[in-house]
């Protein structure tokens, strides 16, 4: 029974990734492999105020939220000078530069040791120890941020941004701000990626720089790109699918170091046949919500 | 600080021959091929399989790799790349599909070899010749020979012969060479049985100067993709002065700060030139900076 409710919580927290990678990969366009460092900087951020000072949940999560948004603009606001395939090289080396600064930055993050002992989330004198207390809580964040991405995907600023992924000089001219638009897509998704992470942190009450890597950046593009560009509950879907895919390799008796180069070629698989099968424009679904043949 | 100025010369060299077989790629197909990343570590593993594994001896276990690797290359593009491209797909959805390629032959790798790193060196590590009070090994003298030899012929082949010509009118304007009558996919399959023959090259070279890793090839890919962004895709100045500008920043930072830093240099050094010189230093190929 705890084993299913880890999975359910694991499901939880990359169907939190996939969708904030959403808004800024699916909406705005912008094929970003920076999503784990985010992540990381969330998980980082969290485990070293809870530890050197104490701060409760109510306080670290907010904090963890507003200093990975804050990075995000700031990298955004450079990367954002480029376009397509030179903004994905750029934003991989976002990736590698936070991987690099959680692995080296010793005094900081403490290397590749990690960081032990992240003290269990209390909230006004409830202690989420249980894992069962603890899926609810991820639940109810998780239908936050789903309800807030739902909301602000159908607001009008969520149609600038659908705009300007397919055609951005069209969409400059009839006067909307698509610099501005692009950077705080790109931001809100890194301030919601942020949330697992401090999530993941006090769970698993470790975290090392091993969790945060390029490959991880791709798993969770990779889970936008088959749950159908602009769909937020078919990335859901491909979390799911997905995160329990190598759980159900390990029951078949595969081992656990073949179960996870299994899971990493059944990825790349489903990145090459969606591109094949979707060749013209994978997004599912077209700017006014119809269904592309 | 002549150890230094020898190791810059080095890197640099290794630079340009991983940027250039990247390059000639991208000069024609104008995407990011991940793909390429499998082709450089695909050939190490491939000359620790024929030397180490079947014993064969050195100099044909390197050129029957050479030549597998080309072919993996060629046919990726036959048989991958070329119906992707009749569908008119973007860029960033061929560097996307390549990405997944790369996911599952790198994978297919680590499953075969491992995920450890291999050694294909068989005998001590030499301390090197000493030319300017700097040590510097056989090998990478090697490299330096063959990154400035493949850079001339390249250059020549590109210059002078019917082909290169070819390649450079597919380059400026696909469709409009079509007209002409040069066969596109002809040339498509030239440069990238170039940019594999270069990439398998490189690929062994470092092979043999560090250890084989799975993953060994998308970090070179990472600094040869930043060489060429800094570099612009137009000429091979470009790329020799991206690769020493590269060269001459990691290796200054890791004498003054530190070693570990290396990735990080990089790719500050790529966003101080995205800043300041968005156009790379030949300031034309690179129109894809400021819509």
């Amino acid at each position: 029974m705890e084993y299913i409710l880890h999975i359910f919580v694991m499901i939880l927290f990359y169907v939190m990734l996939s969708q904030s990678l959403t808004l800024t990969a699916g909406y705005s366009g912008l094929i970003s492999l920076a999503h784990a460092g985010f992540y990381g900087i969330g998980a980082y951020t969290s485990a070293i105020l809870s530890i050197n000072f104490g701060l409760p949940f109510l306080i670290t999560l907010p904090l963890a939220m507003i200093l990975s948004g804050l990075l995000a603009a700031i990298v955004s606001i450079i990367a954002l000078r480029t376009v397509d395939d030179y903004f994905i090289i750029i934003t991989l080396g976002i990736q590698v530069v936070a991987f690099s600064i959680m692995n080296n930055w010793m005094e900081l993050t403490n290397g590749p040791l990690g960081i032990p002992g992240i003290p269990v989330i209390t909230i006004l004198g409830f202690t989420f120890s249980s894992k069962l207390s603890f899926l609810l809580l991820t639940l109810f964040l998780t239908s936050a941020v789903f309800y807030f991405l739902r909301n602000i995907t159908k607001s009008p600023f969520g149609r600038i941004l659908i705009a300007l992924s397919e055609d951005e000089i069209f969409t400059k001219s009839l006067g909307k701000k698509v610099y501005l638009a692009k950077v705080t897509s790109f931001t809100i998704g890194a301030m919601l990626a942020a949330i697992p992470g401090v999530l993941y942190a006090h769970y698993i009450s470790y975290i090392d720089p091993t969790s945060f890597t390029v490959n991880e950046s791709i798993f969770i593009l990779s889970l936008v790109i088959i749950g159908g560009m602009r769909n937020l509950w078919g990335s859901a879907i491909a979390a799911a699918v997905l995160v329990i895919l190598p759980e159900v390799l390990r029951f078949i008796g595969m081992p656990s170091n073949i179960a996870a180069n299994m899971r990493q070629i059944i990825y790349g698989l489903a990145l090459v046949i969606i591109m094949f099968k979707y060749g013209k424009g994978f997004v599912s679904k077209n700017s006014a919500g119809q269904e592309v043949k | 600080m002549n150890q230094i100025i020898l190791n810059i010369l080095y890197t640099a060299f290794l630079y340009i021959l991983i940027s250039m077989s990247f390059t000639i790629e991208y000069y024609i197909s104008k995407f990011f091929n991940l793909f390429h990343a499998f082709v450089i570590s695909f050939s190490a593993y491939l000359v620790y399989f024929f030397s180490i594994q079947l014993n064969i001896i050195i100099y044909l276990s390197i050129f029957l790799s050479i030549v597998i690797s080309s072919v993996l290359g060629v046919s990726s593009e036959y048989l991958f790349f070329r119906p992707l491209r009749k569908t008119d797909t973007k860029p960033f959805q061929l560097m996307i599909a390549s990405l997944g390629l790369y996911l599952i032959f790198q994978n297919i790798l680590s499953l075969i070899w491992g995920d450890t790193s291999l050694s294909i060196r068989q005998d001590n590590i030499e301390a090197g010749y000493k030319i300017f009070n700097g040590y510097i090994t056989g090998n990478q003298i090697i490299t330096i020979f063959i990154s400035s030899s493949l850079m001339i012929l390249t250059q020549v082949f590109l210059k002078y012969s019917s082909m290169g010509i070819n390649l450079r009118a597919v380059s400026s304007n696909s469709s409009l060479s079509n007209i002409w009558g040069i066969n596109t996919n002809r040339v498509f399959i030239c440069s990238f049985f170039i940019g594999s023959l270069i990439a398998s090259v490189a690929g062994i070279l470092v092979a043999y100067e560090t250890d084989l890793a799975p993953n060994m090839g998308f970090n070179l890919f990472l600094y040869g993709a930043i060489v060429m962004i800094i570099g612009g895709t137009g000429n091979i100045w470009g790329l020799v002065e991206g690769a020493f500008l590269l060269a001459i920043a990691q290796h200054l930072g890791a004498y003054f700060i530190d070693s570990k830093w290396l990735d990080v240099i990089a790719y500050i050094t790529l966003i101080l030139f995205l800043v300041f010189k968005p156009l790379g230093f030949n300031g034309k190929q690179l129109k894809k900076v400021e819509v």
